[in-house]
């Protein structure tokens, strides 16, 4: 079956969860690498987190944004191929970009020409 | 292929596979990390220390997982971790101006990594930490705490399961040590030699209670008790490497630790029932850990000192040595309890005595040594008194009394497991 492209945008509550503690990041870690082992097929770009801040571009001009006292924020973005939405989700449901409380991942398929 | 080369190309191939990293690594980098970095800035930074190398290991999560492992991940940990708790210092020195008059020497120009990972510095910042942290002005409890905090890497939900306390009590023993090191500039710099072999007993102790808090805890998961062991262990081998620690305590107190860690798994049937020891299968007892605890132990028979350490280390080989439990040398076993309740008197060393004695000499010999004893209160209300007098009566053949103390035993009876370990004793063990 042919494969799609998928932009998942990773979205996070900023001050919810806390700090992990160091067994908890081995913890993460070690998921981390699970899931990305299982999913290999399926990852196309990893992406990565976003820094804060940035500017908003538009034909008048730039201004900065977005704000960090937004109540969301977009907190990393990756690219994986799968053959439907059900599969992409399922991808996203068991990544890291869902385990802290408050998160949440939009998944967009790519439309190709 | 090279390992290291073969991690190279797999990372080229968008770094799809997360190269494993040690057991514990980020509990004990964490542990290194607060070590080293606190010994160059000085003990009473050690919150902006603790933060610096939370955020250090946060940013390693972040960017391990997405680009693979750096060459060097302990030297990539202690850029990251210096340059923020610089930058951070840096920041109060603005606002206060301390750091340019007090601190010039102390805190040199960020340096980079690996020379600076020379494993023996490590081990000795590792070390000294513990000796700061062993600090007597500190009560026992937040000594603990702190050390398990700082040097083990535990958060303080982790401390208060390990601990069956909660996590209100946790922050509050940690606050106690962290205003002390706050406050006192004599732990600012290095500590003095004298300093050294004064806490020297006082480290020892706490290397005990860690393990024991591991191997006596009732803790239902047996990883968790393990993990203290292990860390005790782990801390205890560093301590006994270093001058300032090679004493025959220290030695025995390693014997102890290696003896008791080597039968655990068997102390448990396959549900997690406890389980008497001479219903261990000894068969499950690791007789290569075996080994390395009479070795210390060996050891530590050089020289006059006799310890509790070496008491307790000697009953635990006595175990260990004996091909079953009918066959084990009880006149040495109730030797060294006697020689514990002379260094450490205990009413439960009194009581330890008299169940040796009477496998050694009989029951009404066991009862003899308890006889006009009156147990202090806390033992005379617990299971442990109850359960040993109800089977040192039984096997003299008085019902009665032994039916009064089960009764007792069974009331008090801390857990499940220890009831049903008491039920199958007490009813069926064998007689006299």
């Amino acid at each position: 079956m042919p494969k799609q492209n998928y932009l998942c945008i990773q979205r996070s509550q900023p001050g919810k969860g806390g700090k992990p503690s160091p067994a908890q990041m081995e913890e993460m870690y070690a998921k981390f690498s699970a899931w990305k082992e299982k999913f290999r097929e399926n990852i196309v770009d990893m992406g990565g987190k976003l820094k804060g801040g940035g500017k908003i571009v538009t034909s008048e001009g730039a201004t900065d944004g977005p704000f960090v006292e937004a109540k969301e924020v977009i907190g990393g973005y990756m690219i994986v191929s799968a053959e439907s939405m059900e599969q992409a989700t399922e991808v996203a449901r068991q990544s890291p970009g869902v385990w802290m409380p408050g998160s949440s991942v939009e998944i967009r398929e790519i439309s190709t020409p | 292929m090279d390992a290291r080369v073969k991690r190279r190309d797999q990372r080229d191939q968008h770094s799809l596979t997360t190269p494993k990293l040690a057991e514990h690594f980020f509990r004990h980098e964490y542990g290194r990390l607060v070590a080293t970095l606190s010994r160059r800035v000085g003990v009473q930074y050690i919150e902006a220390v603790e933060d610096a190398v939370q955020s250090a290991l946060m940013t390693a999560l972040e960017n391990w997982t997405i680009a693979g492992l750096p060459d060097n991940p302990s030297a990539w940990l202690f850029r990251v971790a210096h340059n923020h708790l610089m930058g951070e210092l840096r920041q109060r020195t603005a606002r206060r101006r301390i750091l340019e008059q007090n601190a010039k020497e102390d805190i040199g120009p960020p340096e980079n990594g690996p020379e600076i990972f020379l494993a023996g510095e490590v081990r000795d910042d590792l070390l000294r930490m513990l000796f700061v942290c062993c600090d007597e002005a500190i009560p026992v409890e937040s000594q603990l705490v702190l050390a398990l905090k700082t040097l083990c890497g535990f958060g303080i939900r982790e401390i208060a399961l390990r601990l069956f306390t909660s996590e209100a009590n946790v922050y509050k023993r940690l606050g106690r040590a962290l205003g002390r090191l706050r406050k006192h500039p004599t732990l600012h710099g290095d500590l003095t030699g004298d300093q050294y072999a004064s806490r020297l007993p006082a480290v020892t102790k706490i290397l005990y209670l860690l393990f024991t808090e591991g191997y006596l805890s009732s803790h239902a998961e047996m990883a968790i008790r393990r993990e203290l062991c292990d860390e005790a262990i782990r801390l205890a081998a560093i301590l006994a490497e270093h001058p300032v620690g090679q004493a025959p305590e220290t030695f025995a107190l390693l014997a102890l630790m290696h003896l008791h860690a080597a039968r655990i798994a068997a102390r448990r049937d396959g549900s997690g029932g406890l389980l008497l020891l001479e219903e261990q299968n000894r068969e499950l007892w690791d007789r290569q850990r075996i080994q390395v605890g009479l070795e210390w132990l060996a050891k530590s028979a050089q020289g006059d000192s006799f310890s509790r350490y070496h008491a307790e280390a000697g009953i635990a080989a006595e175990h260990c040595l004996a091909p079953s439990f009918q066959e084990t040398r009880w006149d040495r076993v109730a030797e060294c309890y006697s020689m514990l309740e002379r260094i450490a008197p205990s009413a439960i060393h009194k009581l330890n005595r008299a169940v040796a004695v009477a496998e050694w000499q009989g029951p009404a010999a066991g009862l003899g040594v308890l006889e006009g004893f009156e147990p202090p209160t806390w033992l005379a209300g617990s299971y442990l008194w109850a359960a040993v007098l109800a089977d040192l009566h039984r096997r003299c053949g008085k019902t009665q009394t032994a039916k009064r103390y089960r009764d007792v035993a069974f009331e008090s009876a801390p857990t499940p497991a220890v009831k049903a370990l008491l039920q199958r004793r007490l009813r069926t063990g064998s007689p006299g």
